[in-house]
């Protein structure tokens, strides 16, 4: 399990998350990319699904534990790239609407308009 | 031609891959699609996954047995725990019901298994385990090109 972050500005971080993501990948990296939110003065999470081959429920806990700790400063959250499966996955939790059919430059440009507009 | 493949490994979830790998190999005869791959995988991912997480709450020494059955295009595949079983089963399986919000478990792995399967049963006895059985019929791309 490989995955990275980018500040793209001062409150929007870019997590690209790489491989396969389950319970087992989930524990190795849910305290770092946890750390990296509480550090900085985050407001936007902007998930890269692209480079995963494979996502479960743990994903989905990863994504709603984050968006539970960025709730104290009305956080965002945006997923881009789900495979097919993951985003029927989301879609069951509840999660659809944070859906972005968008590329990383759109969704960090559209986040930009909302903080500006 | 009919199939049967057991599987039998440490509750670690290291192990999720391994579980995952062996169920995708044994499908692959049935030329599944990309999507009915991904979403059977998905369905061993979490069944497994609740075996180490709940049935052993990763004790790191019970053992996980994963039967996979394959009759023409239909795959059954069982996952066996002999952990500490469920209380009450209709509890566990409405979306979204969680003993381990601390972990950040969503609680939709019932949901998912039950969504992406054609048939899915769960026995459980408290304090002896749990099975998972699950099956789906493969339209394979073979058959769809023809």
């Amino acid at each position: 399990m490989q995955f990275q972050m980018e500040m793209v500005s001062r409150d929007t971080v870019v997590v690209r998350l790489y491989g396969e993501l389950d319970h087992h990948a989930v524990e190795q990296i849910r305290s770092k990319i946890s750390a990296a939110i509480f550090q900085g003065a985050v407001s936007t999470v902007i998930w890269n699904l692209g480079g995963l081959s494979f996502m479960d429920s743990s994903g989905v806990g990863l994504v709603l534990g984050r968006m539970r700790e960025l709730e104290a400063v009305a956080g965002r959250t945006i997923l881009l790239n789900p495979s097919p499966t993951m985003r029927k996955v989301f879609q069951f939790s509840g999660l659809g609407p944070w859906m972005l059919d968008a590329t990383e430059e759109e969704a960090i440009e559209r986040v930009r308009g909302i903080v500006n507009g | 031609m009919d199939n049967e493949m057991t599987l039998t490994f440490l509750a670690i979830s290291e192990n999720e891959g391994l579980a995952r790998i062996a169920v995708t190999g044994f499908i692959a005869q049935l030329d599944p699609t990309i999507d009915e791959l991904s979403e059977f995988k998905t369905v061993v991912s979490e069944a497994v996954s609740n075996a180490i997480i709940h049935g052993y709450e990763e004790d790191g020494r019970g053992v996980i047995t994963v039967r996979a059955q394959r009759v023409d295009d239909v795959v059954t595949v069982s996952v066996m725990d002999k952990g500490v079983g469920i209380e009450d089963v209709s509890q566990a399986m409405e979306p979204l019901f969680t003993t381990k919000s601390e972990m950040e478990r969503s609680g939709m792995g019932f949901t998912i298994m039950d969504s992406f399967s054609d048939q899915l049963t769960v026995m459980s006895k408290w304090r002896e385990g749990t099975t998972v059985t699950f099956s789906k019929k493969f339209y394979s791309v073979r058959t769809a090109v023809m």
